[in-house]
């Protein structure tokens, strides 16, 4: 499984694990902002689906996780996948709020979604703190290159004028589709990860006994009596 | 086994396999050189020992609980709540007597509000408390919730494994329940505020005590919640300080006035023809009506994520494919205007204010959340161009003065197309439809029970005649004859009967 794990290149073969105790797993809320149509859901699952482990979701992909190894840290994704329909523009904020990393979505071979794409950076600015979201311009479907109607340049100026994460995929082929998972983890985590409070820790099994954690324990009698 | 080691010629000596007491039966060293009875004598007779002891802590505490409860409510009648004074100071409790110095020490805002608790102004707090407490009976108080009872319960048989820390969080729990309830004039969102600060600064505190082990703190912070919240949800669900309950009646009386939307409207994917979806939409409509019966934050989190799974399957069984948020968010706001949840706009704020925030910004449960919130948003903002209407149709469905059921059948809409879409989108209406079959079909076997008796009776009316005619036709075939006659005995021609003997006669015999 390894092999399908994006990692950070020379650090990628270190197992921290032995070497400096086990690797703390931080909990990353993003969110998946853009017009209806321009591959939202698609770049979700496809995201879960390049995860060797990670059978596809039986229920539902609006909610979606996905781990992420750096050399000294994973990352659990969490993915909000959020409803793009016009009529539903006004109450999306709501999703947003507290997201570590925002992707704004726009299909290359529409204009109008670029444009819907700027109104959603500029919300997403009105609620920016800086250094609490990581946000990133994606222009999808880049396999429709014969009816691309946005330039990657352009794409590109709209990104370097906001400093924004900038790329360009491609669902349906694939591409690049690791490499922006993997872009959006070491920003995240450069970004984030360090602030105080920044990311939450996540434990795989949040249930433990009790009992056994303290100087006394109940039933350690038994253990006396036993071998 | 023991016999086994004898025969293939190991010495050993008898009583060294014999049971350690001296019983005379074989020990084994699985049970300590014990048999299994004295083992499990043993065993229990320890066992027995700790449950007592645990037994006896856990009595200390529910009576420091109660105690507490009582002097919070301004009873000093009650016999044990005098007899065991909380007591005044724990010099030996470890990271948790060092609360106090530590929150002098940080100089964030955070701090200040937990200050808030306990400077002397909260100290006053119990003598308005004893005001309170004439008007209402405080027995009724008291047995006011079974389930508040249970929980404090609950929530001392978890602290009793924790021994002196666990009894420390029970005091500081209780020292914050009894100093909420005397800041009843506070904003909801000071409220939250406070909550908020405690649940922070006793995460902090367990965190040093668990030496960084996020998950056992988690743990005891999911009970702190249940424990806390359950105690002081009455005063600061829906609180009088807010226009909460205004804001439930409106969303209440807007779901509705939008009674008339149909599932087709909000372009939702689920097709409850299929019994497998309807089934699930039920589901889904109970979830979320319940959600106002529980008390705790997380509990009701949990009935909007059990709401939200059974959208997620109806969905599914209609696509054959996982649902997106582009179905989901719509399938939910159906649901909602189905449900007309009980003070929505109440449960919502009471989560906001008073959940762990991390819960309700991320993960699974967080996002369901974050999708109620959105469905509630957009119901109160719902208008024309969110259902694909024109605002003339908007309007007159608003006022009442046209419903879009009626609008293909004019009223005859159990007969045409139409029905079908109403029994889709409404249970009630599905259900009246369903009656009307019922008795549509009960009038027509009446009718035919009504023809079969009628041509019963007719049958019954001809019969005698049908019987006289077939008597008449009989006679007339074989016309009477009567033949003459003489009338005599049936023993008339019997000559030998005067040699008969006589008929026997019974006799006595002298005895
Ligand atoms: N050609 C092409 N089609 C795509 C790509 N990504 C998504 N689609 C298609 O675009 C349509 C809309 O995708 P969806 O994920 O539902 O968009 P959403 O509304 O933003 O969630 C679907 O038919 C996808 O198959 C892509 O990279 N290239
Ligand atoms: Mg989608
Ligand atoms: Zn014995």
């Amino acid at each position: 499984m390894g092999e399908n794990l994006p990692r950070v290149p020379g650090g990628a073969q270190l197992h921290s694990d032995t070497l400096h105790g086990p690797v703390r797993t931080l909990r990353v809320k993003m969110v998946i902002l853009g017009s209806s149509g321009v591959g939202k859901s698609s770049l979700a699952l496809r995201f879960v689906r390049d995860e060797f482990k990670n059978p596809s979701p039986t229920v539902g992909c609006a909610y979606l996780t996905r781990v992420v190894h750096l050399s000294d840290v994973t990352l659990r994704f969490e993915i909000w996948d959020t409803a793009g329909q016009e009529k539903y523009h006004s109450v999306t904020p709501l999703y947003y709020r507290g997201a570590h990393a925002a992707l704004v979505v726009y299909d290359i071979s529409k204009r109008e979604t670029f444009v819907r794409a700027q109104v959603w950076l500029k919300e997403l600015e009105k609620q920016y703190i800086p250094g609490s979201t990581v946000m990133c311009l994606v222009g999808n479907k880049g396999d429709l290159d014969q009816e691309r109607q946005i330039s990657v340049q352009e794409g590109q100026a709209l990104a370097s004028d906001r400093s924004l994460f900038f790329t360009e995929t491609s669902v349906l082929s694939g591409d690049q589709i690791s490499e922006l998972l993997l872009g959006i983890a070491h920003r995240v985590y450069e970004c984030i990860g360090g602030q105080q409070g920044g990311l939450s820790e996540w434990k795989e099994t949040p249930l433990i006994d009790l009992h056994h954690r303290d100087t006394f324990t109940p039933f350690a009698s038994c253990c006396k009596v036993g071998p | 086994m023991s016999q086994r080691t004898e025969r293939r010629g190991i010495h050993v000596d008898q009583s060294d396999l014999l049971c350690k007491k001296g019983c005379g039966y074989y020990g084994n060293a699985a049970w300590q050189g014990l048999c299994s009875k004295c083992w499990r004598e043993e065993y229990q007779r320890v066992r027995q020992k700790q449950i007592q002891d645990d037994w006896a802590l856990a009595e200390k505490l529910q009576r420091e609980e109660e105690a507490a409860y009582a002097s919070s409510h301004g009873v000093q009648t009650q016999s044990h709540a005098q007899s065991t004074p909380p007591h005044p100071g724990h010099a030996s409790l470890g990271p948790f007597s060092k609360f106090e110095e530590k929150k002098t020490n940080e100089k964030t805002r955070k701090v200040t509000t937990v200050k808030k608790f306990f400077s002397p102004s909260s100290r006053s707090a119990p003598k308005k408390e004893t005001q309170e407490g004439k008007t209402t009976s405080p027995s009724i108080s008291r047995h006011a919730s079974f389930e508040t009872d249970q929980v404090s319960r609950d929530f001392v048989d978890f602290l009793k494994n924790l021994q002196k820390p666990g009894r420390e969080i029970h005091k500081q729990c209780r020292a914050f329940i009894v100093n909420m309830s005397s800041k009843k004039d506070l904003s909801a969102e000071e409220l939250s505020e406070c909550v908020q600060d405690f649940y922070q600064g006793m995460a902090d505190r367990l965190m040093s005590h668990f030496k960084g082990s996020s998950d056992s703190v988690e743990q005891v912070m999911d009970q702190v919640e249940k424990y806390i919240m359950t105690r002081l949800y009455k005063s600061v669900f829906c609180p009088e300080t807010t226009d909460d309950e205004k804001k439930d009646l409106a969303t209440q009386n807007r779901i509705r006035a939008l009674h008339w939307v149909t599932i087709q409207m909000l372009c939702v994917s689920m097709d409850e023809e299929i019994p497998e979806v309807s089934e699930n939409v039920v589901k889904a409509i109970t979830d979320i009506i319940e959600m106002d019966s529980k008390r705790v934050p997380r509990d009701k989190l949990a009935c909007i994520t059990r709401c939200s799974k059974h959208i997620f399957s109806a969905i599914r069984i209609t696509k054959n494919e996982p649902a997106s948020a582009d179905d989901f968010l719509p399938a939910l706001i159906y649901i909602v205007l189905k449900a007309n949840p009980p003070r929505l706009q109440s449960n919502i704020q009471y989560i906001t204010r008073f959940c762990n925030p991390s819960r309700l910004m991320t993960g699974e449960d967080g996002y369901y959340f974050t999708n109620l919130c959105c469905a509630a948003a957009f119901i109160e903002k719902l208008d024309a161009q969110s259902l694909n209407l024109s605002p003339e149709e908007f309007e007159r469905y608003m006022s009442g003065q046209a419903s879009p059921r009626l609008n293909s059948s004019e009223g005859d809409w159990a007969q045409t197309g139409s029905a079908l879409s109403v029994t889709a989108t409404n249970p009630v209406l599905a259900q009246l439809n369903h009656n009307l079959e019922l008795l549509s079909g009960l009038s027509s076997k009446q009718e035919k029970l009504m023809e079969a008796a009628q041509s019963l009776q007719a049958d019954l009316l001809s019969w005698p005649e049908s019987v006289e005619r077939e008597v008449h036709d009989i006679l007339e075939k074989y016309p009477l004859e009567i033949l003459s006659c003489t009338v005599s005995a049936i023993d008339a021609n019997n000559v030998d009967n005067d040699n008969l003997p006589p008929p026997l006669t019974p006799q006595v015999f002298a005895g």
